[in-house]
């Protein structure tokens, strides 16, 4: 076999093997972002993979068990509120009425079982309307001994 | 008054860079003599110039003169002064400036020190600075201009983005910048040989410190940042694979492999256009890095908001890509090569299969990144590409990496015979596979973490194995003892030996990824007074809540007393701060470091004080500790590779 050959060949399996763990790698972490309302929809196509979903979390739906750290509201967009369920610690921006994102797999019994919560930022530093005086935005988390 | 100096100082510095940029072009058609000097000056003016406008906004910022928007926005009159020096950097505007600055610096040095040498190159490479230097100067004067004025004047500042007060932000983006702009100095002469037609290895020569050097500077930059996150940022990890922190390592990939492979240039005058592309690679990634923080294309805390200026740098990066290349190919026909691979088992192969394992992780780390950009803008889907899609393709490319790393220093160049592998690896190769044994029966069952151990202490291994039978033929020759020979063998070849060091860091540093990604322990929970949370060998005890007001926000600490294996290791206090401006607080978490693990515990939320409920998340993290001895031995390595001693090699300028 001559030089130049033999190099093609290794090159070839070179950009196969690369080229296959990227596509698994892919496979594996791609992650969609769905409107509850699309999830909805699709709901069997997507049952069991990881998605994001974003929206607004429903004013009075937050239940909270402290003791436990699990979560459970609804996210909307507008028109379609779905259920999630999570456990753990949620950021600090995480309140209802506001933005958030969860990530998870939606179970069989159609409640979005999050691994993770966003809450959306403002993705730039200047202060909030409400934000200017020193004592108005100091407000430590009161949920630990609310309910 | 300093708004008005800042700016003007900023506008004539970019007329300097364009009489730079125009001298070369007109003493290339006339007089090249005086000319020659003028590209020269141009420099020295830019560098003078850029250094008072940065100078001018250092003063304002200390000053706290409000009357500049930039200083209004980065401090207040309660930021300490190191805080509001650090605000140079704390915002577009001023990371630009500091970009420039630090551009100008390297330019000036350069253009200093081959003031009598490389007549004919000296003035493309001072062009090819200007050209850059002309363009960051053209947004910081038109676009993104940190002298703009505000009126009314504001009787306080807004300050910092609060978490960026803290230690390593003084040096973190500096290093990393000082790390891109190095780049420009390899970049600068590839180019310049490309312009004068003399593609030989006189320009891998000539900038081979500078080129370690930003090298370094870009480890550092990239291993503070991880620092940074992991000991500001307080969720346990440090690294996200965030778009911002793949903009920082992708350069870090090309340059490594070119400082690879440019040996093989050297010494068989092989490869010379993948050299030249991939430095053009490199430096076009630290401009493409650049567009990708600031462009406000993607959010993150890195992002500062979106402007026009993410346009103009893709405007100015498709400028370069163009340039590069089409001066490349327009070289061509002198790039031809003769030389071929001899044997697949020698070291310019496992040089060139480094290069490989580097630019598939580079392109892999790509296309993860630019992938929900691509999904977006081309299907309308919107999709993120997640941690585990980087970490299942790069862990197998950077373990192949360490086998490398293990072998491509000792093998032979040209063909390695039989006997020269037997000599060099059997020994090491049978001691690692004994140790991963070792590791086996130990604890560690799981295929990954096993063959990155066992491959890890092979590279250690190889490297003091083949240093021990350096020393022993010394003994020998000269009678010369361990610490002596060490010495002589350092001086006599200080690349070779600065560049074991460097592997033993990275190392460790592979060390400590691997083991805080196999093997740590995570837990967390809401804990009322004296309650306990049990996690591997810890106990941690709430032992209640305190809260202090301090000059810039107010802190709620919770104290936290951590038994280990049953000995009481003291009080650990996560806290939160809650700062006027931010709307939600920002944690502080700790840790305690040692050599075989971390503890790391965040506080996540509480009740009222009175009431001493607390909600903590610990970690439970192997060997993290590692990669920051690993950082500290890889600069050791690169003192050793570059420090000026009387060698025997010959010198490289």
């Amino acid at each position: 076999m001559s030089k130049g050959k033999r190099f093609l060949i290794g090159g070839v399996i070179i950009l196969g093997a690369l080229s296959y763990m990227i596509y698994g790698g892919m496979q594996e972490a791609l992650v969609y972002f769905k409107m509850p309302s699309e999830l909805r929809a699709e709901e069997k196509s997507l049952q069991g993979k990881f998605v994001r979903m974003g929206g607004m979390v429903v004013k009075g739906s937050l239940q909270k068990d402290l003791q436990n750290l699990t979560y459970r509201f609804q996210l909307t967009d507008g028109s379609t509120a779905f259920p999630v369920y999570f456990k753990g610690v949620p950021p600090d921006l995480f309140v209802e009425g506001k933005g958030a994102v969860v990530e998870g797999r939606v179970g069989s019994d159609g409640v979005f079982q999050a691994t993770m919560i966003m809450a959306k930022h403002a993705e730039d530093y200047s202060p909030h309307a409400d934000g200017n005086s020193p004592n108005k935005s100091f407000v430590p988390a009161k949920e630990a001994g609310a309910k | 008054m300093i708004a008005a100096l800042g700016h003007t100082s900023i506008l004539l510095a970019f007329l300097a860079a364009l009489v730079g940029i125009a001298s070369p072009l007109i003493a290339a058609r006339f007089e090249p003599e005086r000319f020659r000097a003028v590209a020269r000056y141009s420099i020295f003016g830019q560098f003078a110039l850029v250094t008072l406008a940065a100078a001018a906004l250092i003063y304002g910022l200390i000053a706290t003169d409000f009357s500049i928007k930039y200083v209004a926005f980065n401090t207040t009159r309660a930021t300490p002064i190191y805080y509001r020096v650090t605000g140079l950097w704390g915002a577009l505007e001023g990371s630009l400036l500091l970009w420039e600055w630090i551009l100008i610096i390297f330019a000036g040095i350069v253009a200093w020190v081959y003031r009598k040498r490389h007549h004919e190159m000296m003035p493309w490479v001072v062009m090819i600075f200007s050209i850059v230097s002309a363009f960051f100067l053209g947004v910081i004067g038109f676009l993104s201009n940190p002298f703009e004025t505000v009126s009314p004047i504001p009787l306080d500042g807004r300050g910092l983005n609060p978490l960026l007060e803290d230690a390593n932000m003084m040096t973190h983006p500096p290093l990393l910048y000082t790390g891109f702009v190095g780049l420009t100095v390899p970049f600068a002469f590839a180019m310049a040989a490309l312009i004068v037609g003399k593609v030989d290895e006189a320009w891998i020569t000539t900038t081979r410190r500078w080129t370690i050097i930003a090298w370094f500077f870009l480890t550092a930059g990239n291993l503070v940042g991880a620092w940074w996150s992991y000991h500001v940022l307080g969720w346990g990890g440090y690294w996200a694979w965030d778009p911002v922190e793949n903009a920082a390592f992708m350069p870090w990939l090309p340059a490594t492999a070119f400082l690879h492979s440019v040996q093989v240039q050297e010494r068989r005058r092989m490869l010379k256009v993948w050299n030249l592309s991939l430095i053009i690679v490199a430096f076009s990634l630290t401009i493409f890095g650049t567009f990708l923080t600031r462009s406000g294309i993607i959010s993150s805390i890195h992002a500062f908001s979106s402007g026009p200026v993410g346009g103009f740098f893709l405007g100015f990066l498709a400028f370069v890509l163009l340039g590069s290349f089409g001066l490349l190919a327009y070289r061509a026909d002198m790039l031809k090569e003769q030389p071929e691979l001899d044997s697949m088992v020698s070291r310019e192969s496992a040089l060139l299969l480094n290069n490989i394992v580097l630019v598939s992780a580079l392109f892999t780390i790509f296309l993860g990144t630019i992938f929900p950009l691509l999904s977006e803008a081309v299907a309308g889907v919107q999709v993120s590409v997640g941690a585990p899609y980087f970490n299942s393709v790069t862990v197998p490319l950077f373990l192949f990496l360490v086998f490398l790393m293990g072998v491509g220093p000792i093998i032979a160049w040209r063909r390695a015979s039989w006997d020269n592998l037997k000599r060099s690896f059997l020994c090491p190769a049978i001691a690692a596979l004994l140790l991963g044994l070792g590791l086996f029966a130990w604890k560690i069952r799981d295929f990954l973490p096993i063959l990155g151990f066992t491959l890890m202490a092979f590279v250690a291994f190889t490297i003091i194995y083949d240093t021990a039978l350096a020393l022993r033929a010394r003994k020998r020759i000269a009678g010369e003892g361990i610490i002596r020979g060490l010495v002589t063998l350092t001086r006599r070849n200080q690349r070779r030996y600065g560049g074991f060091i460097v592997h033993l860091g990275v190392v460790l540093i592979m060390m400590g990824i691997a083991g805080s990604m196999s093997y740590s322990l995570e837990k967390e929970a809401t804990l009322a007074l004296k309650q306990n949370l049990q996690i591997g060998n810890y106990r941690i005890q709430f032992e209640g809540l305190k809260g202090s007001q301090q000059p810039t926000h107010f802190r709620v600490e919770g104290a936290f007393r951590v038994i280990h294996n049953g000995n009481d290791e003291g009080i650990m206090s996560p806290a939160l701060k809650f700062f006027p401006i931010q709307q939600s607080p920002v944690g502080r978490a700790v840790h305690q470091s040692s050599l075989g693990e971390d503890i790391y515990l965040i506080l996540s939320g509480f009740s009222e004080l009175d009431r001493n409920q607390a909600t903590l998340k610990v970690l439970v993290r192997p060997l993290v500790i590692w990669m920051w001895i690993g950082g500290f031995v890889i600069a050791f390595g690169t003192l050793i590779c570059i420090l000026p001693m009387k060698t025997t090699q010959l010198s490289d300028t």
